[in-house]
């Protein structure tokens, strides 16, 4: 929770200006405030999943159908009409999930680290937006009461921190439920809470805290050391060799329309009547001759 | 070659740039080099795809005029894969969920590309330091 308080304080001096706008917030993983009013509308963040992923990932809608409705909605970032006008989801189902999503995202950059923030007008309309935009105050206050919450627990993790894998006991273990069985099977040592959340396509706040039960459980756990990265050599004699430059460019083409040009002499008929006369003056059976046969009065 | 440096690059990028899930390299000729994969991902398929990808790319910015090529990026419903040249001699792939942010994972490889650029070539007595926080 490094930087909550420089976070706090301009965050409630845009709510005392009625800011409209957007805050970003430096750090990691970061974020951006959508506010309106001086009330936050949205919040964005690498480390929550978007309305977007949580209904993605879920199963709810697959991706061909999303791109469809984007499509279908101008290319709006969050379809909603066509959501619920070709029942994926109802209204208030939609509104439950843009507000989760927000106070998810605000967890998630309380919980990092914060460097700084930058106000800044909105550079288009605000994606998946709350109907009733929240006091920011409130909104960061809820957001650390849940880390302190999370920070107490027996085996406490951070989002961003802890990379778990299935302990030994949870091969035995019975009676699971479904997001610890989804955990289970995600949890490769590779994955944070906050990977695992939008695996899982669940908020990363709830997933947090399921892992950290779960390691108390003993049914994950963390590795020391992560898996070492393998490297190549190249085979014995050939190093990296630089990529091999693109061919030659062809020379141009000339245009279709460009009709050949003509040179004289070039089909030999010159030559070929010169021939023909010599003939005829050395047999006398020329065109000249056929003529005087035909008219005898003719010269 | 530096293997440590590699694979000190290779995970650093990953903690740095929030949302990334895996990272490989390979020779310009699609040669594997090395993978920070999961287990569901092939390196060897990936890699071959990423130096056919980035040399179709790299011909049409040729043929149309677009100038030297800085990247590709393959954006799907569940995240994104991007393709990196290193130098002349290899490339790189980043994959990404979808809560990856994309202009922050350039800004963050240019100096981690140019770092593994001279590990490669074996000219890490000229760099200058090592990636934030590994």
């Amino acid at each position: 929770m490094s930087g909550y308080e420089p976070l706090a304080r301009d965050l409630a001096a845009c709510g005392r200006d009625g800011f409209t706008g957007e805050v970003r917030v430096l750090g990691s993983p970061g974020g951006t405030f959508h506010l309106h009013g001086g009330l936050v509308v949205a919040v964005e963040s690498p480390g929550a999943p978007a309305p977007e992923a949580l209904l993605l990932r879920s199963g709810r809608i697959g991706g061909e159908e999303w791109a469809g409705l984007v499509r279908e909605s101008g290319g709006a970032r969050w379809p909603a009409a066509g959501l619920i006008a070709h029942g994926y989801a109802g209204a208030a189902q939609l509104r439950v999930v843009c507000a989760m999503a927000l106070q998810d995202a605000v967890f998630a950059v309380v919980a990092g680290s914060v460097d700084g923030c930058e106000r800044g007008p909105a550079t288009g309309p605000p994606p998946a937006p709350v109907a009733v935009g929240e006091p920011p105050t409130r909104l960061l206050q809820v957001a650390s009461r849940k880390l302190a919450a999370l920070l107490e627990q027996p085996y406490p993790v951070r989002p961003d921190r802890e990379r778990p894998v299935p302990a030994s006991l949870s091969y035995a273990a019975g009676r699971l439920g479904v997001l610890q069985r989804e955990l289970l099977a995600h949890a490769d040592g590779r994955c944070t809470a906050r990977d695992l959340a939008f695996r899982t396509g669940r908020g990363v706040y709830t997933v947090t805290v399921e892992v950290s039960r779960m390691l108390g459980e003993g049914l994950l756990e963390c590795v020391d050391a992560p898996r070492p990265i393998p490297v190549r050599l190249p085979p014995e004699g050939h190093g990296i060799r630089p990529r091999e430059p693109a061919p030659p460019r062809q020379p141009p083409v000339p245009e279709a329309t460009a009709l050949p040009r003509r040179r004289p002499g070039a089909t030999g008929i010159n030559e070929a009547l010169t021939t023909t006369e010599r003939d005829d003056t050395g047999t006398g059976t020329g065109w000249k001759e056929f003529f005087r046969l035909r008219n005898p009065t003719a010269k | 070659m530096d293997h440590t440096a590699l694979a000190r690059e290779m995970r650093g990028l990953r903690e740095q740039v929030t949302g990334i899930t895996d990272t490989a390299l390979a020779a310009a000729d699609g040669l594997l080099i090395a993978a920070d994969t999961a287990d569901s991902i092939d390196p060897e398929g990936l890699a071959a795809l990423a130096a056919a990808g980035l040399g179709l790319a790299r011909r049409t910015a040729e043929a149309t005029a677009r100038g030297a090529l800085h990247r590709t990026v393959a954006y799907g419903s569940h995240g994104c894969a991007a393709f990196y040249a290193v130098g002349d001699t290899a490339l790189m792939v980043v994959l990404g969920d979808e809560g990856m942010d994309v202009e922050r994972l350039h800004r963050a490889t240019q100096p981690a590309l140019r770092r593994i650029d001279l590990i490669l070539t074996d000219r890490t007595g000229t760099t200058v330091k090592t990636a934030e926080g590994v």
